[in-house]
């Protein structure tokens, strides 16, 4: 699948070896077994079959530029195409562009699209589509949440009805990956330009598949696409997509057969799931972390021994017991962990309340300090977090009291405002995405307000190079930073968590957590028609 | 029943739909985060903010605001959700469709339960049996609904697999898969009915039962099953019209826990997603529509009620 | 009123109702004293165990003493759902008292208004109004307090209509007494009965519709142990330690069902009729 014609070995060797890591990391032995289907080895795929698969909320927002969460994030994917696709490794494989390449700064990226793409409604799919998309993604007026995610863009051009050209703001390395970016759809010139408000209610997209009905709260529906640019695939008929608020009840939903695969289990469902005749239990180490974020530019957290102090408060390993029920990765107080690659091993911090004690006195608070920690209640992991904390924290002097908010209220009057509160967020596809989101002084979230300038230069020296040996090096200084002066608390990481029964075939749990490529999934001859 | 009386509570239902709809409406002002912060999310930036909220028109005065809407209303447009752009009207009928229908099998359940047990009750005052339906009542209104409902859906769905996990399949596609996945919300629903029901019907019956009226029949050498049939149930069942009626309120907003558990994307469930979304033409919407249907439930209650009355008195 | 007790205490719903109910009222009182551990320590390798001789009620998540919890929990639940019924008992005698003492327009118009409020779902009620204010306890207490009385306005109103029409109103008229004299002192202490009967059955509702907000995220917070805010934690758990929900859920049912005795016991006892 992965066609890079036209590409010499200094290109290819810089497209692929940026997340060569990946295929060294030490996990991905565990993740073939964890996390494939019981059956992909028993041949050829099959053709036919409705799968149905399950969704915890609503999948409100069709228009693929707009979409926030991972049920909008699976209709993105089915209906629409990008230029990239994510790999299971976290690599860009060819979508609507076949290949791409990169001058040697880095700074100019020609991608050449396939031959003869087609829109649903029968129109053709041309690099004028692509320019459009990618202008109303960063376009600032549409607050598309891809807007910042798909890499520094500065033009977006189109020499002929093949070719598009980007150019980005500096030499930028990991453009293809961050093209993957699960709102980086393509949508025609047209709509972009004109009326998104089409894209409420219809889907004219270049994806596997198209839309036959939409109940955002209920029940959504597509069917093959026949003119899908690669016609082996897909190879399901129908795909339905059905909404179970309650985790209980998705649960009981999947043991009783009446649906077949489900997008996401909660921590607390997964061990009966696994418990339950027919059902294949997923699992993947991922990047996903709750954080606690701390206004490092006011009272108390501008001084780094306070920050520190909190730190040494926290059993990590007990964290990710009360937090993800154990499963989970332990966290150094960065955002990466095996997940990712360039990840610096350090040994685990260990709570040390007679060290916390001092480096409080130190910093003028003796009798302690009393604090508010704020967690919205979606997801309610946040809160477990908060509660767990406070009781870590109360023999070292914190006396934290956790306040919790209605999401909307949070991202109202708290989110990258507030001075304490706990922050919630998936897997990102580079190092640098993830660094470059929350921590560098010019990120768009920049929550902790940390504003280290060793870190931004360390970091933005890594993105314009292609050089692993390089990269490792400065990501390695980066996390040294961050694990040494605690802008955040991160202690736990989150594995990804879902279920399916054994007959659907080919479906693998991405670490990203947003990526789901059902038009690879097809299913067994023991899988129940639905008409 | 005189035109005059009809049009003052025809008036009197307008009146309790425009007090409703000024309540909501001015709840909803006072709600902190507008609906352009939960439709950005965390992608707001000041001026997308600026750009959707011109768009929905929430920069206008609330009066003003409220005042597009009430003439959008009497030209038959409820508007369009601020979350999907899609028009409100039609899913918030869908959605109380839904709704109707559970409550509807929920009703029937509790009437074909409730009565008989509260008559048995009443014939068997102080007995072993009216005892035994006591302390089934006070059980069945002591659970939250919620508990019921998962351990309702736990035993049937899952550890015997006799029912499904779902509430709801549209009966126009299935007919008889859809009234099996209606099973377990309606039974949960009408625990609490049931229990209620059976001991306003059994304390009214007592009541009547030791009527002069009852007396003297029996006296006049009636049997006692054309008593109770022809006489005692109609006086007895009059105040359960009434608190049928009252219910209905209950039943349409207030199972949204069971509208949840069940996945039934009845009006309950639509309603508080949409307040958690600040979707203000949902949630005038759909708190219009409820009041408008309790209002109608509770006239057609008092209606059957006086016609009743009146055959009673004249029997 | 020693009358009232004697038949309360003859009847067996009023003796079981008033043994369940002091017996709350002695955990509301000394609960975090019976308490043997503290209801929000938390402990890693104390997660999930079963009742035992060393945790009476076993653990829950977060390693935290289920009994400990109960027992202190009684005071959230018990006197929150009280508080609500009792603001709003009083808010409703005095409203509907007014009410029916007034008559004429003002009655009718007050009716009317209480009557469309009632027809918003006193669910949906209560959760914009949490919504409004914020999540918390007090403000959930505050939206089931909003949201009941416009019932408890209806019944007192018909309760005082009844009482309007006796002699010593006519009296207290041809005396000249005040308005609100009347209203206070002479109506009021006789409506009393029936609005008690009924407020102790809202007190089972109550703290129903606490129990369901809580559900729904709008009611009690982590990491307080109100019992409804237990039961909706353990849900999720309930197949790896099914006395986590159970527990907190018998302990509601049981008040719950002692305040339901109570009122009917009430009602039995303040009744002439059934004597």
């Amino acid at each position: 699948m992965c066609a890079m014609k036209g590409v010499n070995r200094r290109q290819f060797i810089a497209g692929s070896t940026i997340l060569t890591g990946a295929a060294m990391l030490p996990w991905s032995g565990n993740v073939a077994a964890a996390v494939s289907s019981a059956t992909d080895a028993s041949g050829s795929p099959r053709k036919g079959g409705v799968l149905r698969i399950s969704v915890d909320q609503a999948a409100g927002m069709l228009n693929p530029q707009q979409a926030r969460v991972n049920p909008e994030y699976l209709l993105a994917e089915l209906l629409y195409s990008g230029l990239t696709r994510l790999t299971q490794d976290m690599k860009a494989e060819a979508d609507l562009a076949e290949s791409w390449k990169a001058s040697d700064d880095l700074t100019q990226w020609t991608f050449t699209l396939r031959k003869n793409l087609s829109f649903h409604d029968g129109s053709a799919c041309t690099s004028a589509d692509v320019v459009a998309s990618l202008n109303a993604i960063l376009d600032p007026k549409n607050a598309s949440p891809g807007q910042h995610n798909i890499g520094p863009i500065k033009t977006v051009t189109a020499p002929d009805a093949d070719t598009v050209v980007i150019g980005t703001d500096g030499p930028y390395a990991d453009l293809p990956v961050m093209l993957a970016y699960p709102d980086a759809k393509i949508i025609p010139a047209a709509i972009a330009g004109g009326q998104p408000e089409r894209l409420s209610k219809e889907a004219i997209g270049t994806g596997p598949f198209k839309l036959v009905s939409f109940e955002p709260e209920r029940l959504i529906v597509v069917e093959r696409n026949p003119h899908y640019y690669d016609p082996s695939r897909p190879h399901l008929d129908r795909v339905e997509v059905v909404v179970y608020p309650d985790a209980i009840a998705e649960g009981s939903a999947l043991i009783a057969g009446d649906t077949d695969l489900m997008l996401s289990a909660a921590s607390t469902e997964f061990a009966r799931l696994s418990k339950s005749s027919g059902i294949v239990p997923l699992r993947v180490s991922s990047g996903q972390f709750l954080n606690v974020n701390m206004g490092c530019d006011t009272k108390p957290f501008n001084d780094v021994r306070v920050r520190q102090a909190l730190a040494l408060c926290v059993d990590r390993k007990a964290t990710v017991d009360f937090v993800a029920e154990g499963y989970g990765t332990a966290g150094n107080d960065t955002p990466l962990n095996t997940a990712y690659p360039y990840y610096l091993n350090e040994p685990l911090k260990e709570p040390d309340y007679a060290k916390a004690k001092a480096l409080l006195k130190d910093a003028g608070y003796p009798d302690g300090l009393d604090l508010t920690l704020i967690a919205s209640d979606k997801p309610s992991t946040r809160t477990q977090l908060g509660i767990a904390l406070r009781e870590m924290a109360k023999p070292g002097g914190f006396r934290i009291n956790v306040q919790t908010m209605a999401h909307s209220t949070y991202l109202d009057q708290v989110w990258k405002k507030g001075n304490f509160y706990v922050g919630f967020y998936n897997m990102q596809p580079t190092p640098d995405a993830v660094f470059s989101l929350l921590y560098t002084s010019t990120a768009s979230w920049n929550e902790t307000r940390w504003n280290n300038t060793e870190f931004d230069t360390a970091v933005k020296a890594a993105r314009e190079t292609a050089d692993p040996a390089k990269r490792t090096e400065l990501y390695g200084k980066a996390q040294k930073l961050m694990h040494d002066q605690v802008p955040s608390l991160i202690p736990a990481f989150f594995d990804l968590l879902a279920a399916g029964r054994d007959y659907v075939a080919g479906y693998q749990l991405h670490p990203r957590g947003a990526v789901f490529r059902l038009d690879h999934v097809w299913l067994t001859a023991k899988a129940p028609t639905r008409k | 029943m005189t035109a005059s009386y009809l049009f003052k509570r025809f008036m009197l239902v307008i009146y309790t739909l425009l007090v409703v709809s000024l309540l909501v409406f001015g709840i909803t002002q006072l709600l902190p985060a507008d609906a352009a912060v939960t439709l950005l999310g965390q992608n707001a930036t000041p001026q997308a903010l600026a750009a959707v909220r011109a768009r929905l028109g929430l920069n206008d005065p609330a009066w003003l605001q409220y005042w597009h809407w009430l003439r959008g209303v009497l030209h038959g447009d409820f508007g369009v959700s601020m979350r999907n752009g899609l028009p409100v009207a039609p899913t918030i009928m869908a959605a109380l469709g839904r709704s109707l229908l559970l409550a509807v099998c929920a009703l029937l359940l509790m009437l074909v339960v409730a009565i008989p047990l509260g008559i048995w009750a009443a014939v068997r005052r102080g007995k072993l049996a009216d005892m035994l339906v006591s302390v089934l009542s006070y059980v069945g209104i002591s659970f939250p609904e919620f508990v019921t409902a998962t351990l309702l859906l736990l035993l049937f769905a899952d550890v015997w697999q006799i029912l499904p996990a779902t509430g709801y399949v549209p009966l126009t596609e299935d007919f008889r898969g859809g009234i099996s996945h209606l099973i377990l919300p309606s039974v949960t629903v009408a625990m609490i009915l049931v229990a209620h029901v059976s001991r306003m019907v059994r304390s009214e019956m007592v009541d009547v039962l030791q009527t002069d009226y009852i007396r003297a029949a029996h006296l006049k050498g009636l049997s006692r099953r054309r008593i109770l049939w022809r006489h005692a149930l109609r006086n007895g069942l009059l105040p359960t019209i009434t608190i049928v009626a009252l219910d209905v309120g209950y039943l349409l907003g207030g199972i949204v826990v069971v509208e949840e558990i069940f996945a039934i994307p009845g009006i309950g469930r639509e309603l508080i997603v949409a307040v958690q979304a600040r979707d203000l033409p949902t949630i005038q919407a759909g708190v219009l529509i409820l009041a408008a249907t309790y209002s109608i439930v509770n006239f057609l209650a008092d209606l059957a009620y006086v016609f009743l009355d009146k055959r009673i008195s004249y029997a | 009123m020693r009358d009232v007790m004697k038949h309360l205490i003859r009847s067996p719903q009023g003796a079981v109702g008033l043994f369940i109910l002091v017996v709350a009222a002695l955990m509301v009182c000394g609960g975090a004293h019976i308490a043997p551990y503290d209801p929000e320590s938390i402990s890693i390798l104390a997660r999930y165990k079963a009742p035992s001789a060393e945790h009476w009620f076993g653990t829950d998540q977060l390693g935290r003493d289920i009994f400990s919890r109960v027992m202190v929990g009684a005071r959230a639940t018990i006197v929150l759902s009280l508080l609500a019924t009792l603001m709003s008992m009083v808010t409703g005698a005095v409203i509907g008292t007014a009410s029916a003492y007034l008559g004429g327009k003002t009655d009718e118009a007050i009716m009317r208004t209480m009557d469309a409020v009632m027809s918003i779902p006193s669910l949906l009620f209560a959760l914009l109004i949490v919504s409004t204010l914020g999540q918390s306890s007090f403000n959930a207490v505050l939206a089931i307090t909003i949201a009941f009385v416009p019932g408890m306005v209806r019944i007192a109103r018909s309760v005082s209509l009844a009482a309007r029409q006796q002699d010593y109103v006519s009296a207290a008229i041809a005396r000249g007494e005040a308005t609100h004299y009347i209203i206070l002192r002479e109506m009021l202490p006789n409506i009393v009965a029936p609005i008690i009967v009924e407020a102790t059955i809202r007190v089972a509702f109550a703290i129903m519709l606490f129990a369901t907000l809580s559900f729904l995220g709008l009611g009690a917070q982590p990491p307080e142990p109100e019992w409804g805010l237990m039961v909706s934690e353990a849900r999720a758990y309930f197949f790896n330690a099914p006395w986590m929900m159970l527990i907190p859920g018998v302990a509601i049912a049981l008040v719950a069902i002692g305040f339901n005795l109570l009122g009917d016991g009430l009602r039995d006892a303040l009744n002439p009729r059934s004597h």
